[in-house]
């Protein structure tokens, strides 16, 4: 048995990770409500008509994004007034539920290198990496 | 005949009567008035995915399945919607409902760290391969293989009953060399139990496959996690149910970056879908200990097929 393992005691990694993604999904659940109801309610004024978005959604992704120009990955970050717009906060809500692993994810890795788990630390780099890479766009 | 037996048949009669008049109908209706859709507002559209998505999540809880696996197939069939948007709502559908799940478990020892991490690190790689092969194909294409998919599930499902708790076997080099072992609180035998794996190297490929699997259809993949970590790798049942929603978590996370850039991410669809699946999930979880499974998991197996069948055509055009 691993020796850091207690009688039924749990790795401090595994409560680390938990306290983590309990607190990024309680976030992630209410800003994904939150945001949700500003868009459907038009809040904030939208960058493209739900009205347009239910008459193309028949269409595969990549014609609905060449008819309408919604937004696709980080493009609503290129001004403030582009951040302004009820679609693009529910926009972002799902952005931060992506995200919330790699935050998991990362509080793990500190927690694995101060147990001297070099493997583990290394394998968690690996993960944090492969998902900062997808959440860059480098391979779309 | 028992009355138990009686039950499951009728209850299978009416679900599979429902279910072909359920999908017959909108051919139908499509058929006489093609621009139905397009005539109903989208708002009616969102509270019926809502519904949907709830029913679903309260089914898929009570058969013991994630409802990504259920969402994609059976949405697929009934709302207007491309399939781009419905695999990118699904996959946000698995890796909310992981997410939110996933601490208890965690603290538990149930979903356990070093197991689920080497598992999703080949897993996440391969889903976002899968999510980029997906979306490449003809849409015709992806229906034909989701349609083989879904058809596999409900094989696998049928075959479940076998899970149980494995036997012990002497661990392998790799997962001596990665400490993966663990141990943790039986409740129901008030004991603590102890668990090892083997065919480590084997599950990894695996695992793999498995990220590819889900990331091209959009789908969790509890379906085939759960069977590899308890069947192949000898991990007890809990642990590899716990463990599957940690790695579909991350592979999830990964796969879902890809719609997010394709395009194939709309709020609009994906939320509602998202709190319908975690709001039934939980209604689901209350009714657990006063609903017979046995048969509501059988019903969720004829859906599938249904639901695989109609894909299957519609891959082939009819």
């Amino acid at each position: 048995m691993d020796k850091e393992k207690k009688s039924f005691g749990i790795d401090k990694v595994q409560l680390v990770y938990a306290q983590v993604l309990e607190t990024v999904s309680h976030v992630g659940i209410a800003f994904l409500v939150g945001g949700y109801f500003v868009y459907v309610l038009q809040l904030l004024p939208l960058s493209v008509p739900i009205d347009a978005i239910a008459a193309n959604w028949h269409l595969k992704a990549s014609e609905m994004q060449q008819k309408l120009h919604t937004p696709s990955g980080w493009s609503f970050l290129k001004s403030t007034a582009a951040l302004l717009k009820g679609d693009v906060v529910s926009y972002l809500s799902i952005f931060y539920l992506a995200m919330a692993t790699i935050a998991c994810l990362a509080f793990a890795t500190i927690t694995f290198y101060r147990e001297k788990n070099y493997v583990y630390t290394a394998l968690a780099v690996l993960q944090v990496v492969v998902l900062l890479v997808a959440a860059s766009g480098l391979i779309h | 005949m028992s009355s138990a037996t009686r039950k499951i048949l009728i209850s299978c009669a009416v679900t599979t009567l429902s279910l072909v008049l359920f999908f017959t109908i909108p051919q139908v209706v499509y058929a006489v008035q093609p621009h139905v859709a397009e005539q109903t507002a989208w708002w009616v559209w969102m509270i019926l995915l809502f519904a949907f998505s709830f029913v679903l999540g309260i089914f898929s809880v009570l058969a013991g399945v994630g409802g990504g696996v259920l969402f994609v197939p059976i949405v697929s069939g009934f709302f207007p919607f491309h399939l781009d948007f419905i695999r990118g709502a699904g996959l946000l559908v698995a890796l909310s409902g992981a997410l939110s799940a996933g601490a208890p478990l965690m603290r538990k020892g149930l979903a356990d760290l070093k197991l689920g991490l080497p598992m999703a690190l080949i897993g996440s790689i391969s889903s976002i391969a899968g999510a980029l092969a997906g979306l490449a194909m003809p849409a015709n294409v992806v229906q034909l293989l989701l349609g083989v998919a879904i058809m596999g599930i409900a094989a696998l499902m049928m075959r479940a009953r076998v899970y149980g708790t494995p036997d012990s076997q002497e661990p392998d080099a790799l997962s001596k060399m990665l400490h993966i072992s663990g141990v943790y609180y039986e409740e129901s035998s008030k004991s603590e139990v102890s668990w090892q794996i083997h065919r480590t190297p084997l599950g990894l490929f695996l695992f793999m496959v498995i990220g590819f699997i889900g990331g091209m259809f959009g789908m969790g993949a509890g379906w085939a996690n759960v069977p590899v970590f308890n069947m192949l790798m000898g991990v007890p049942l809990k642990v590899a149910v716990a463990t599957s929603g940690l790695v579909l978590s991350i592979n999830g996370a990964a796969a879902a970056w890809v719609y997010i850039f394709k395009g194939a991410v709309v709020p609009l669809i994906a939320v509602p879908a998202i709190g319908g699946i975690m709001l039934g999930s939980k209604i689901g979880a209350k009714l657990l200990s006063k609903v017979n499974t046995r048969s509501v998991r059988m019903i969720v197996i004829i859906m599938l097929v249904v639901a695989g069948l109609r894909s299957l055509l519609k891959g082939f055009g009819i």
